[in-house]
């Protein structure tokens, strides 16, 4: 039947396309192939994906089509579209009206403002972020006023987070999430709104944003007799800035959010939380270099909470390309304090041609729990080939 | 015999004013010819198409295409450039605002389409390399005469056009370059050649302007090839469409045109 879905969705663009000389195509062909690096070696990753971008753009408006398929091993185990959308445009402000990805904030690798998509975390956080970002049919207004900018969305229909199969690796409590989406109609009141001010200067960009919106991530209710979850109501208020002093372009991040429920030993305790971050990056003789400090405190802390009231991670990031930029060296790690662990992301890329590339990397998680070092057993080297179109 | 000598005296005079005037241009100095040529006329507003072709000894070619839209005014310089090939680069954007206020650092961002998002760079990576090609961000900039220390060498015929050799230390030490030699065109001050010295003084690339265009009154260097003659690679630069003075406005160069494009 997915077949049959992914052929006929094919079908259907060809035809438009072949109406129209000026939509513009786009996308990839990758092979990516996963080993652990352990004694029993398997391949978690054994994945051929096709991704297209079909695209149009007038004066008055636009669409974009992003249908993408994977296969995992001989399953085909994803096929959908990331974006379906069309826009309309405006003297002073522009429509769009689809599926869509949305990405706020100024953080790398780390969400705390970045709220409105969803993720698919089957394979945790290691798949690009557009791949890890989740589509949500959304109504969204963008309305400009000179160098700022005041954006509104509407997401009528809740998407929560893809969560991993029971058996997966990237799964290491073995909770079952398949009933984790269903609790939230879809209806007027349980519609999500977010709006979000920005501007760009000379000296600063700033973002100011605020939410009404559903937890992504499910929350466990009960275990017994059998797990059951629920999403929070959750409201949020933040912003981020970005300036670039001397060598250095700072950036920050921070919201407050309330509604969230936090496990305890029993039950369920509500507190309000922050989530921040601090982060600098500096470049020379090629160089890139990029830190940041990220905090999370819960605000109303009960020492039956099952999470620390502080969780603070770091990130570094070290970027470098050779031979006429063909050859791009980069690694990225988080480090988590207090248990301390980790996971660290050499990566090498080769651009054997203008579109073909080859990935060379691997995941390194250090630590035996917190976030990272309960995959330490999941040490993985991979590679890709990439075909750009 | 006293008008005698008083003629004489007189064609004297006039002489020597005559080979004053052949040689009163020898007076300018390397700082008002450099001042000459960042001061040149430009026009208010321009755009086109950049193709560059970058290659190396063995000869293979890569190709990068970028349509790019500049505006000045008499406080700053915008620009916004949107990267159409490769296609792994496809959809990616740069916007540069950089100010005639010398104590102001230019303002960088690069919108990147694989994670949507618009970021902040430093302009301190000037000396970085644009895109693999053989121009860093600082040879395609419009670099302010005051940042280095010029000296006129000489005078000298280059494809038939006389020009003025100027030689050009960067103030600042810590500069990629130890020094830059310029061949500038006096009538229209375009620098038609340009060589550049790494830190050892030793040659590291040679630029040569191979079109000037005149379009609307404007000279615009619609071709150039940039070699490096350590490394033997080159970049050749090539602008086509080009459109002068066509009133682009400021909301080109916002954020909503970064993402959405033109």
């Amino acid at each position: 039947m997915k077949l049959k879905k992914w052929i006929f969705i094919v079908m259907m663009l060809s035809l438009v396309s072949a109406f129209s000389s000026e939509i513009d195509f786009s996308g990839y062909v990758r092979n990516y192939t996963g080993v652990l690096l352990q004694e029993d070696s398997e391949f978690p990753v054994l994945q051929n994906s096709f991704d297209m971008s079909i695209g149009y753009q007038s004066n008055k408006g636009a669409f974009l089509a992003n249908p993408y398929l994977n296969i995992n091993k001989d399953t085909i185990s994803d096929i959908d579209f990331r974006e379906l959308y069309i826009d309309l445009f405006f003297t002073n402000f522009d429509v769009r009206i689809g599926k869509q990805q949305v990405v706020w904030g100024k953080a790398d690798g780390v969400f705390i403002t970045d709220v409105v998509s969803p993720k698919n975390l089957q394979e945790f956080m290691l798949p690009d972020f557009k791949e890890i970002r989740i589509g949500v049919n959304a109504a969204k207004v963008n309305y400009y006023i000179g160098g700022s900018m005041i954006e509104l969305i509407w997401v009528p229909q809740f998407v929560s987070n893809t969560m991993p199969s029971e058996d997966s690796i990237w799964n290491t409590r073995h909770i079952d999430f398949s009933n984790s989406a269903d609790d939230i109609d879809t209806s007027l009141e349980n519609s999500e709104y977010f709006a979000r001010y920005s501007i760009m200067t000379s000296l600063f960009d700033l973002e100011l944003v605020g939410g009404y919106m559903w937890d992504d991530e499910p929350t466990i209710t009960a275990m017994t007799p059998q797990i059951t979850f629920k999403h929070e109501r959750l409201a949020m208020a933040g912003g981020s800035v970005g300036s670039t002093v001397g060598d250095f372009v700072l950036r920050s991040e921070g919201a407050y959010y309330t509604g969230k429920d936090f496990v305890t030993s029993g039950n369920l305790l509500e507190s309000d939380y922050i989530h921040y971050m601090a982060g600098l990056d500096y470049s020379f003789s090629g160089y890139k270099i990029s830190t940041q400090f990220i905090q999370k405190a819960i605000l109303n802390y009960d020492d039956s909470m099952v999470s620390d009231q502080f969780s603070n991670t770091m990130t570094f990031m070290i970027n470098k390309k050779f031979l006429r930029d063909t050859l791009t060296t980069e690694f990225f790690t988080y480090v988590e304090f207090g248990d301390l662990n980790a996971l660290l992301r050499p990566k090498l890329t080769y651009a054997f041609d203008d579109g073909i590339s080859l990935i060379f990397g691997a995941n390194f998680f250090v630590g035996n729990s917190g976030t990272y070092g309960q995959f330490d057993k999941n040490d993985m080297a991979f590679v890709q080939i990439k075909y750009n179109y | 015999m006293k008008k005698k000598y008083i003629a004489m005296f007189f064609m004297l005079v006039v002489f020597c004013l005559f080979i004053w005037a052949q040689n009163s241009d020898e007076i300018i100095t390397g700082e008002q010819i450099m001042d000459n040529v960042y001061n040149r006329q430009t026009p208010d507003d321009l755009k086109g198409n950049l193709k560059m072709i970058l290659e190396n000894n063995r000869g293979d070619q890569r190709v990068r295409e970028i349509n790019q839209f500049i505006k000045n005014t008499e406080q700053d310089e915008k620009k916004i450039m949107f990267f159409t090939s490769p296609a792994d680069v496809a959809n990616t954007s740069f916007m540069n605002w950089s100010y005639e206020d010398e104590n102001v650092e230019d303002s960088q961002w690069i919108y990147l389409p694989a994670i949507k998002k618009i970021k902040r760079i430093s302009s301190s990576s000037s000396s970085d390399y644009f895109m693999g090609s053989d121009f860093t961000y600082d040879d395609l900039g419009n670099r302010k005469p005051s940042e280095d220390t010029h000296t006129l060498l000489r005078s000298e015929v280059l494809d038939n056009s006389n020009c003025y050799v100027v030689q050009s230390i960067p103030v600042d030490e810590d500069s990629m370059y130890s020094k830059t030699i310029t061949w500038v065109l006096p009538d229209s001050w375009v620098g038609v050649k340009k060589e550049f010295y790494d830190e050892d003084g030793d040659l590291l690339k040679e630029l040569d302007i191979q079109k000037l265009e005149e379009i609307k009154g404007y000279w615009i260097i619609a071709k150039s090839l940039m070699t490096n003659v350590q490394k033997d690679h080159t970049t050749l630069m090539e602008l086509s469409d080009l459109q002068v003075n066509t009133g682009l406005q400021d909301k080109i160069f916002t954020e909503r045109i970064m993402v959405r494009g033109i």
